[in-house]
């Protein structure tokens, strides 16, 4: 498959020796564009952050070294932990939704109803709005008295007419609207992954448990879960990694609060680098997170590797 | 396809799935229908009765208004500018790269694949603090480079491209070569135009993906003229506290492009996504 090198058009034929030397330069000038960006900005970072981690270190410079020091003040923080918690029980809460409601829709679309393309593209929509847009709307729908969501379960009778809920102001009810804006702006991505693979079924499958007598449930169970299992997997395992690392929505949309009960890790890095001005600290704690992320997808694909088999 | 609805008859099961996908369908669209209404009330005239958002009177002062206050046409341009040149430039980089991995025979070529498939690993949200340290070392925060260089790092592109042409036939590649055609011309005239549908299905998503980008814009940019449009609205926020209409107004303006980018290129995203999300 590899193409040889164009022998042919040069003066002297390169001997064997020659030709790999060729082929490398050849093949480090088609790389090396790409690699210098990926090597300055994604490999770089790490180190540098590294090495900073061992320092005291603010926006101004390096101050001095610090050894183990930040790392053992990061595990002594209960705040570190209690970010990391915060980012955890997002995962835990969302993730369930994030996968059953997708998947659900893509059900729908999979039903071959007339204005499919209609439905696909509404379900869809909210995931191209910027998570700057999505809060800011979110913000006003979620407001009491004024806001669409209060409104709305006043005019269902759910909500008395004289109460109103402070979505925003008790930690639940704001982990519950996080929820609620990530499933809403999101779940699209999934849904589309989803009905790929069902459209990936073959319909002789379908076909054949007809002839059988099956109904729709019957088909489901026996037909369309098998199939979908592998592909559930992966999107939960993709959807946690993916979920730890939540930070826009619930900084525009309830700034870590109330009090910091909705503090994701990443906001809590970002506030101990540049609010604190303890860049030292702050990435000790992002090297303990991407420790943690990197073990997880490890462990994660580890375990999905050993399901294939 | 568990072709469910496919039958002629019509029965009272059909009618339950089509009044609830479509009910669930409009309600996904109420918050933008939300946005949309709010933003063509007269100002000061929304707070009081939530349902009569939906009635006239209209108006398009509020987009006027924004027009003369906020810098949005230079946040739209910015936000423009970059989302156009990130996936030009990227899949430029990386396809020349995929061309590399797939196509030469060089000795550290598993070496250089393991290291981007690895990097496909990386948390880039978690290593953000000192990816800002090494764009202040380069001096490049707060200008268009923040926005456009560290985008061209992302492994993703990389794979798929490779993947794409490991499947290009070699006879192809052979006849361009007794045609006398360098490796380079091969990639530019045979292996681009040979990769349309994938090329276009990375641009829409990389294009959607550095238009909607937050965290790293938010930390690397502080002048309000290198602002990208999700940096800008909250910045614009911050000084209405008060008054709803011109919040959404800009809220519903920076969406239009991107919903209007989305209707005509739906089928390239959809495509693009199918092959992230289940090669990533």
């Amino acid at each position: 498959m590899a193409i040889v090198a164009r022998e042919r058009l040069m003066i002297v034929r390169p001997g064997k020796r020659r030709k790999k030397l060729y082929n490398n330069l050849l093949a480090t000038a088609f790389l090396s564009p790409y690699f210098l960006f990926f090597f300055v900005f994604s490999i770089i970072p790490i180190f540098y952050g590294i090495y900073v981690s061992f320092h005291n270190w603010t926006l101004i410079g390096k101050e001095s070294f610090a050894g183990l020091e930040n790392y053992i003040y990061v595990l002594k923080d209960p705040d570190f932990w209690a970010s990391l918690w915060n980012s955890t029980y997002f995962v835990i809460l969302s993730t369930p939704v994030m996968i059953a409601v997708p998947f659900f829709l893509s059900l729908i679309l999979d039903l071959n109803l007339r204005g499919r393309t209609f439905l696909r593209t509404v379900y869809f929509l909210p995931q191209v709005l910027s998570v700057a847009v999505v809060s800011s709307i979110w913000i006003y729908v979620l407001q009491p008295y004024t806001g669409l969501l209060n409104a709305a379960l006043h005019a269902l009778r759910i909500l008395p007419p004289e109460q109103e809920i402070f979505w925003l102001n008790d930690p639940n009810l704001a982990w519950i609207s996080i929820v609620m804006i990530t499933l809403w702006w999101t779940q699209g991505f999934n849904m589309i992954v989803f009905l790929s693979g069902l459209q990936g079924i073959p319909t002789e499958h379908y076909e054949a448990a007809t002839i059988d007598g099956a109904n729709y449930w019957r088909k489901l169970r026996y037909i369309t879960f098998p199939a979908m299992r592998g592909l559930i997997v992966l999107l939960t395992v993709l959807q946690v990694i993916a979920s730890f690392k939540i930070f826009g929505q619930v900084w525009l949309v309830t700034r870590g609060g109330p009090g910091n009960e909705t503090r994701t890790m990443i906001q809590y890095i970002y506030e101990t680098g540049f609010s604190a001005n303890d860049l030292g600290l702050a990435t000790a704690m992002s090297f303990l997170f991407f420790i943690f992320l990197v073990t997880l997808s490890v462990l994660q694909f580890k375990f999905l590797g050993s399901k294939k088999d | 396809m568990n072709d469910y609805a496919g039958s002629r008859k019509w029965s009272l099961s059909k009618t339950i799935v089509y009044a609830g996908s479509y009910s669930l369908a409009i309600i996904l669209l109420i918050p933008i229908l939300w946005m949309v209404m709010t933003s063509l009330k007269p100002q000061g005239t929304v707070a009081a009765e939530v349902m009569r958002r939906f009635l006239p009177p209209f108006t398009l002062d509020n987009y006027v208004h924004i027009f003369q206050t906020a810098p949005v046409i230079r946040w739209t341009m910015n936000s423009l500018i970059v989302a156009t040149i990130v996936p030009l430039l990227s899949l430029t980089f990386a396809s020349l790269a995929a061309f590399a991995l797939s196509r030469i025979d060089f000795g550290y070529k598993t070496i250089a694949f393991w290291v981007i498939l690895s990097g496909m690993m990386i948390p880039g949200e978690a290593t953000v603090v000192s990816l800002y340290m090494v764009a202040n070392t380069l001096n490049i925060l707060d200008s268009y480079y923040a926005l456009i260089l560290p985008a061209l790092a992302g492994p993703l592109g990389v794979v798929i491209i490779k993947q794409f042409f490991d499947d290009i036939p070699g006879e192809l590649v052979e006849a361009a070569k007794i045609d006398g055609c360098s490796l380079f011309r091969i990639w530019w005239n045979l292996f681009i135009p040979l990769s349309k549908p994938v090329f276009s299905a990375l641009a829409i998503f990389s294009f959607l993906g550095t238009w909607n980008d937050f965290l790293w814009p938010f930390l690397s940019i502080q002048s309000e003229e290198y602002m990208t449009l999700p940096i800008g609205i909250p910045f614009f926020m911050s000084s209405y506290t008060q008054d709803e209409t011109l919040p959404m107004t800009v809220n519903a303006y920076a969406s239009v492009p991107i919903i209007i980018v989305f209707l005509f290129f739906q089928k390239y995203i959809v495509k693009g996504i199918t092959l992230s999300g289940i090669k990533g």
